[in-house]
């Protein structure tokens, strides 16, 4: 018989036994003997595939039974078989260092990271093993973009869905001239890859939303907020504080910029700080009040470093504290976050437990489907029919005279993309707008002028007059 | 709930604030009744980790044993596990969830600076997904 030691939380499923003698030849066959005995207690000890919990140690007299033989170590009279949790734990530390080491390259490419003991080839390791997702491509993705690559951060997710154009770049420098109607992922990805090839970029092509949120979010270390508007930026939150997730933000407007990190360490969050979005329409975007074009680049710097040393572990995180910064009076000060207890998302008792509508959580009414979207591109057989149709709609082309006199679509006007933001007042901004060139790319750049301008219904003809001359109009020369 | 005597408290924020800026770890030994939970005795136990002690503890097995041991020899029990977070929140952290045992009470001290805090206790459920914050008086 063998004595088995059942601990304090563990008797109420033994009888309210301290220990219980039983038989078995093997440590397997006495702990098998007591399930049997009392049932309650094997779910306690197996998981539902029959293991031992993974905190389950067994000890026989005072060895542990895996470094014996296991389940079949041999148990004499008089034995005593223990259960024993094991336990550990600590502050959190993001990334454990992969155990990949780096390469020569890679230690020359860091060589000023390595020679600080604060960083060290274990805090490289640990950056080169770090997976952080970037929410928006726009102005404080940029800087952040450029400079966690840079740093070596190894996995960078990026969410976003627009597109570059010519007013993004008084201020997002991931993004050139020759980028304008790319799309901002690629455009991004590209100048990240340039600066450091040893980072892998996930593109995530879509609009973040509720439903896809958690699922994107999920596999990432930690989350930076890039996002210029509420909805996002309390999706963020929630699905932050959800997954457990630091949420490292930052937000801009004019002269002015904010930054924190929340969420983390049990500190507050973006609710605790607004539980509540302002009313629609009274806090006015970038894009309607403007922006210091390199505001972003100090706040979103301020969120790279915060990213790199929660990846590292090093300093004192911007946690429980507000910085702003004024770049006018060039002062920055700061405000202390508490968290709030009746937070509704991480509060004692959240009401918030999954991702909500934040459209209408913001009081955004949600857009009736409209019959013709006036987004992406057009095809030329569509355009063609419209015009059949008599339909009421500007066909323009933005091409040289030239490339016109070799062969063009009667109904478009000429209008040269070097000419067009001359020449918008030509056009009602309620009219809807194709625009085409020889390919399709000219005229991209000319969607994307005409939209930022105000134009609301504007498309690009996909393929240009090439596509014309192949689906609809073989008499048209290609050249 | 769980309530720890006043002397045992002290015993737990002096381990703690001693070990500082390194973690410490204990066992509590007391009694149980019902889901109330008082501490009487806490029982200093060395952080057996190889890694960062300032980020991490370890509990050796044969140290939870021998507290164990010392419970029923002092005919209390094995209630709970404390340790501290130097210079960081005493929340649980995923690292604690998933080094837990649903079994024990949790108490976490919060050292700032190397003085006490605040304090929590959790507990754990036994698939190691969360911990659920649990009444604490000292």
């Amino acid at each position: 018989m063998a004595k088995v030691l059942i601990p304090t939380p563990l008797r109420q499923y033994a009888g309210k036994q301290d220990s219980v003698e039983l038989s078995g030849a093997t440590v397997g066959e006495v702990l098998t003997a007591l399930t049997a005995r009392y049932q309650d207690l094997r779910a306690q000890l197996y998981n539902d595939a029959g293991k031992l919990r993974s905190f389950v140690n067994v000890y026989l007299n005072d060895e542990d039974i895996r470094y014996l033989e296991k389940d079949a170590t041999p148990v004499k009279d008089g034995d005593t078989v223990s259960i024993v949790p094991s336990i550990a734990g600590g502050a959190p530390v993001l990334t454990e260092p992969a155990a990949a080491a780096l390469s020569k390259d890679e230690v020359l490419r860091y060589s000023r990271h390595l020679i600080m003991p604060e960083v060290g080839m274990e805090g490289q390791l640990k950056l080169k093993a770090a997976k952080v997702l970037l929410v928006g491509a726009g102005g404080l993705g940029a800087p952040l973009g450029l400079y966690l690559a840079a740093a070596g951060v190894g996995r960078i997710g990026i969410v976003d869905f627009d597109v570059v154009d010519f007013t993004n770049l008084q201020r997002q420098v991931i993004h050139g001239t020759s980028d304008v109607g790319r799309k901002k992922l690629d455009s991004a990805a590209d100048r990240m890859i340039e600066i450091n090839p040893y980072v892998t970029i996930d593109k995530h092509e879509v609009a973040l939303s509720s439903d896809n949120a958690l699922d994107i979010l999920k596999d990432y270390d930690l989350v930076v907020d890039g996002t210029d508007n509420f909805p996002t930026r309390y999706l963020v939150n929630d699905a932050c504080v959800l997954l457990g997730k630091p949420n490292v933000y930052g937000s801009i407007f004019r002269f002015e910029g904010q930054a924190t990190v929340f969420a983390y360490q049990g500190g507050p969050c973006y609710r605790c700080l607004y539980p509540e979005p302002p009313p629609p329409g009274l806090v006015p975007s970038c894009a309607e009040g403007g922006v210091l074009g390199i505001l972003p680049g100090t706040i979103g710097l301020i969120q790279a470093t915060e990213t790199v040393k929660l990846i590292l572990g090093i300093g004192e995180p911007l946690v429980g504290r507000l910085l702003l910064y004024d770049a006018l009076a060039m002062r920055f000060r700061e405000l202390k976050l508490r968290k709030n207890p009746e937070c509704p998302v991480c509060g004692e008792h959240p009401t918030v437990t999954k991702l909500i509508d934040y459209q209408q959580f913001c009081g955004i009414p949600s857009q009736p489907a409209a019959a013709e979207t006036f987004e992406g591109d057009i095809d030329p057989v569509e355009v063609k029919a419209k015009i059949d149709r008599h339909d009421p709609f500007v066909l323009i082309d933005v091409r040289e005279p030239f490339e016109y006199k070799i062969g063009n679509i009667p109904y478009a006007r000429l209008i040269p993309l070097g000419e067009l933001p001359k020449r918008l007042s030509e056009f009602n901004p309620d009219a809807e707008i194709v625009a085409h060139c020889k390919s399709g790319a000219r005229s991209a750049k000319a969607v994307a002028l005409l939209k930022q301008a105000g134009f609301r219904k504007v498309r690009n003809m996909k393929g240009g007059i090439l596509a014309w001359s192949d689906k609809v109009d073989p008499s048209v020369p290609k050249y | 709930m769980i309530r720890i005597q006043p002397d045992a408290w002290r015993e737990m924020v002096a381990h703690a604030v001693a070990t500082y800026p390194h973690e410490c770890c204990g066992a509590m030994l007391g009694s149980v009744d019902d889901a109330r939970k008082i501490v009487r005795i806490a029982l200093p136990l060395q952080n057996a980790s190889e890694g960062a002690r300032e980020r991490h503890y370890e509990l050796r097995p044969a140290d939870l044993l021998r507290a164990d041991k010392e419970a029923r020899d002092r005919n209390l029990d094995l209630v709970g596990i404390y340790h501290s977070h130097p210079d960081c929140d005493a929340y649980f952290s995923v690292t604690d969830l998933k080094n837990s045992c649903p079994w024990y009470s949790f108490v976490v001290l919060s050292i700032r600076n190397g003085a006490f805090d605040h304090a929590n206790s959790w507990l754990p459920d036994a698939e190691q997904t969360k911990a659920e914050r649990e009444e604490l008086t000292y």
